[in-house]
Order: C-alpha cells, then sequence, then structure tokens
C-alpha cells in the first residue's frame, strides 16, 4: 500500500481528482478519548471484581481488532466470494497459537491436580451446535460482521451494524428463551468432547495442530487454484 | 484510457470488494477503475484483490476515514 | 486552538505516528496479538474470551426494564446468573470488556484520524442488519457462544464442539454469501 505524494505512477486525469477536503487531525479528540477511557477505568478500579481488568482486555481486543482489520467473517466468506484465503489463514495461526497457551496452562493445573480453568467452552456437540453453527454463519455474511466485528464496527462508527447489535441482542434474548427446549430435546442428548479425554493431552494438541497445519495447507492451496497466487498475510 | 468512479461509500464489507471486481470486467486494458470506499476492511482487502490480480494499485486517503482505491487495468 | 491543531497535523504526517497508529496492521500481526490477548485473558480471569454471552445478558436487562421477567427462564436459573442478573450491568465485568471492544476500535479509529459516521445507505441494509442479528444471537445461543467464545475459545480449549461449529459456521456462510449477493447488494 503506497503513499500517494504527487508522483503517483498512475495517470489520472486532473478532472477524476476529487477537491480534497482540508486536511484536519482527530488527533486531539483521539487524546481526550483516551483520557476518559483511562479515567473511566480508574474508576473501575474502586470495583472490587475485576471490572476494570475487563475493561482493559477489552480496549486492547478492540484496538487490535480494529488496527488489523481482522475479521472472523471475512475468515469464513471469502474463501467462497472472492476466493482468498489470506484472512482464514490467519485465524488459523491464532487458533494454533491459543491451542498452546490454553494448553499450556490448563495442563499446568492438571498435573497439580488442581480443578482445570477454562472448561467454559467445552460443550456438548448436538444438533443445536450445527443449526446454531449454520445460523451464525449465515447471518454474520448478511449482517457484514460477526460478534467481534459488530462491536468493532460500532466502535468504528457504522450506524448498519449498530441496528445489527440491537438485533444480535434481541436474537440473544430470544435464543435464551427458547434455550431450555434445546437443552431438553437436543442438547442433553449431545456427546461432549474433550479432545485431552480421548487422546490424552499431548497427543490431541500435536493433532489439533496438525490438522490446523493440514487446513492452512489447503487454504493456500485454495487460493493458489483460484486466483494464481497466494498472496501475503 | 476511462476512468469510471465506483461509489461504495457505505457499503459493508464484501459489497466494495465484489462491485469492483464485476465493473471491473466490463473495462478495457489501460482504463482505471476508481473506488470510494469508507469502510476499513475494504479498503485493505480491494487492494489486496487487486494486486493479486495483476493491476496496479493505488490506495489514497482522501479524508478522515474515507479512501479512493485507484486500480489500473493493465491486463 | 489552531495552533493545537496545526501541530496536530504535522504529527499526523510524521512517519513514526503513520507506521505505528494510521497504517494498518497485517493480519498476522492481528492473530498473534489476539492470541496473544486470549491466553491472558484464560491466566488472569481464569475462563477464556467471549462475547456474545453478555449480550444475551443485556437482552435480560432491557426486557426486565420494560416490565418483563427472565427469571423462571431455565437459561437464568443458576444462582450465578441470578447474581449476574441482580447486580446489574455496571457490576458485571463481561458487559465491561464488551464496552472496551467497542472503544479500543473507537480509540484506534480516532489515533488514526480514520474515525467516521458510516450512515445506511438504503432500506436494504437495514432489513440485513435485522436479519444477521437475529440469526447470530440466535444460533449463538444454542452453540453456547459466537465465533469468538464457541469458535476461537472452543478450539483452543481442544473441544471438539468447537470444530463442529466451526464446520457449520463456514456452510452456514457460504448460504450468507448467496443470499448477499441476490437480496442484498
Amino acid at each position: 500500500m503506497s503513499d500517494i505524494g504527487s508522483t503517483s505512477s498512475i495517470r489520472r486525469s486532473s478532472s477524476s481528482r476529487p477537491a480534497r477536503k482540508p486536511a484536519k487531525s482527530q488527533l486531539l479528540q483521539a487524546i481526550l478519548f483516551c483520557v476518559a477511557m483511562l479515567i473511566i477505568g480508574l474508576v473501575l478500579h474502586k470495583q472490587t471484581n475485576g471490572t476494570s481488568w475487563y475493561f482493559v482486555t477489552g480496549l486492547v481486543f478492540g484496538y487490535i481488532l480494529q488496527r488489523s482489520r481482522f475479521c472472523f467473517t471475512a475468515s469464513m466468506r471469502d474463501p467462497y466470494l472472492t476466493k482468498s484465503t489470506t484472512v482464514t489463514r490467519a485465524v488459523l495461526i491464532a487458533f494454533a497459537i491459543t491451542t498452546i497457551g490454553f494448553t499450556a496452562i490448563k495442563y499446568g493445573y492438571f498435573i497439580k491436580g488442581l480443578p482445570i480453568p477454562g472448561m467454559s467452552y467445552v460443550v456438548p456437540i448436538s444438533v443445536a451446535t450445527i443449526v446454531g453453527g449454520l445460523l451464525f454463519g449465515t447471518g454474520m455474511v448478511i449482517a457484514g460482521g460477526c460478534a467481534s466485528g459488530t462491536l468493532m464496527r460500532v466502535g468504528e462508527g457504522f450506524l448498519m451494524n449498530l441496528i445489527a447489535l440491537f438485533f444480535f441482542i434481541i436474537g440473544s434474548l430470544w435464543g435464551a428463551h427458547d434455550f431450555g427446549w434445546w437443552k431438553l430435546n437436543f442438547i442433553s442428548k449431545g456427546v461432549t468432547v474433550f479432545l485431552p479425554d480421548v487422546f490424552g493431552w499431548f497427543g490431541a494438541v500435536v493433532i489439533q495442530l496438525i490438522v490446523i497445519f493440514l487446513l492452512f495447507i489447503a487454504a493456500e492451496k485454495w487460493q493458489e487454484a483460484k486466483t494464481g497466487n497466494s498472496g501475503s498475510h | 484510457m476511462k476512468e469510471v468512479l465506483l461509489d461504495c461509500f457505505g457499503e459493508a464489507c464484501p459489497i466494495p470488494l465484489v462491485k469492483a471486481e464485476k465493473k471491473l470486467k466490463e473495462l478495457d486494458i489501460g482504463d482505471l477503475l476508481i473506488v470510494q470506499i469508507d469502510h476499513s476492511c475494504a479498503m485493505k482487502n480491494v487492494p489486496e484483490w487487486a494486486r493479486k490480480e495483476g493491476y496496479n494499485v493505488e490506495v489514497e486517503e482522501v479524508s478522515d476515514g474515507e479512501w479512493e482505491v485507484v486500480i489500473e487495468k493493465t491486463k | 486552538m489552531e495552533k493545537l491543531s496545526a501541530r496536530m497535523l504535522k504529527i499526523s504526517d510524521h512517519e513514526t505516528y503513520k507506521r505505528w497508529l494510521k497504517t494498518a496492521w497485517p493480519y498476522l500481526t492481528g492473530a498473534v496479538l489476539l492470541s496473544l490477548f486470549q491466553i491472558v485473558t484464560l491466566a488472569t480471569t481464569g475462563n477464556p474470551w467471549g462475547v456474545s454471552g453478555t449480550l444475551a445478558q443485556w437482552g435480560a436487562w432491557i426486557y426486565q426494564a420494560l416490565g418483563g421477567s427472565v427469571e423462571k427462564w431455565y437459561y437464568f436459573s443458576s444462582e450465578g446468573a441470578q447474581n449476574v442478573l441482580k447486580n446489574g450491568i455496571l457490576n458485571h465485568p463481561d458487559s465491561w470488556r464488551n464496552f472496551g471492544i467497542i472503544a479500543g476500535a473507537l480509540m484506534a479509529a480516532l489515533l488514526a484520524s480514520q474515525f467516521k459516521i458510516k450512515k445506511i445507505k438504503s432500506y436494504k441494509q437495514i432489513i440485513a442488519a435485522v436479519l444477521g442479528g437475529l440469526l447470530m444471537g440466535y444460533g449463538a445461543r444454542l452453540a453456547y457462544g459466537c465465533n469468538i467464545g464457541a469458535l476461537f475459545s472452543g478450539i483452543a480449549s481442544l473441544s471438539l464442539s468447537g470444530w463442529v461449529f466451526g464446520l457449520f459456521m463456514f456452510f452456514g456462510a457460504m448460504i450468507g454469501s448467496k443470499l448477499l449477493v441476490k437480496f442484498f447488494m
């Protein structure tokens, strides 16, 4: 991505050049906003339940997502719609790194005989998982952003994603309302598979990393086959 | 040598790219497609796609949160 | 005031500013940093990162504010859930994390002088946002989470459920793409 000064290599008629809007900087508002967030963080710090830390991690996640234009929606939509897998591969790398980090932490507790933390997303696989995945995948592409993407774009000023957020909330409430029915009829009949239970800790990590690696290669090959090159990250 | 302006302000993520792809097919070699974008993801994935296709691309920030992606159809 | 904004403009032209605060990061950088802070989150809070569970919580609070009650719902029946409801949104750490994500993105855009309000362009966008939001919200509850919780955290937690969810998310994205091109462009 090159910056254009007066030495553009593409010749372009001056009539198509837009009237340059007067250059201004938002740095002043940015600094004021940072100060405001700092104050909020300090006020939250007075609460004893760690709210200020959650707020800080939220700020960090939001900042990283916006700066890198990271988008889980794109990782799943692009291979099909634009034949690109650069974001897909980045997501796979994130899976790999987090797998190692998470497992390291959990294993540390395990070998000490302590209860394993962070098992909140080790959940039963059932028809609900399948339906949930389909609904969520469809919805995120239509809405122009997944859960994190929606929050990020609200912060960037997209009013469309603000509407999406509002209806995400309503949909969630509706889902929570129906959850009892799904639990009774499907989720309770599901099976929870924690991979270390099946392959052992070491085996589970190795197998998962191999799967991620194979998917990575497949993604690379897909883009090459469809567009003739694999691009960069 | 035509210059075509494609206004994609306010469009959600994949739409600027899909529209740019379609428009570029209609252009002749040597034409310029100027895509106006205000979506942070699109200002990344449109140039990326165009470069992969082998076109000349330049991105210019024309205002706060507004970019013009200039694509020269070179082949 | 004029001098201050002139100085701000000068900083904005500086190479270091451009590199660190303005130019977009590569996806790989995002992947590494997000992973880092996911791990930090697990280590410091005892749980992985999640986004959509909180949104259901917000729905409950809004519903209660409008006179409704979720107390008899199975979803909110646990003691932990009842406590969260009682303590309110300002005391809810996860809610502040979601606020933080919005604020962090806003901050990033402002620091790069790239913030802009993007208004609705057509009624199609409204329908897309409504439909997409509802689908995501409902789907996330069925799967115990969204792309962050069920997918990202689930897979990182070595749970097969994450992979199953991901597979069907992928199929869903294909359906969504078809619908997008057909009806919402």
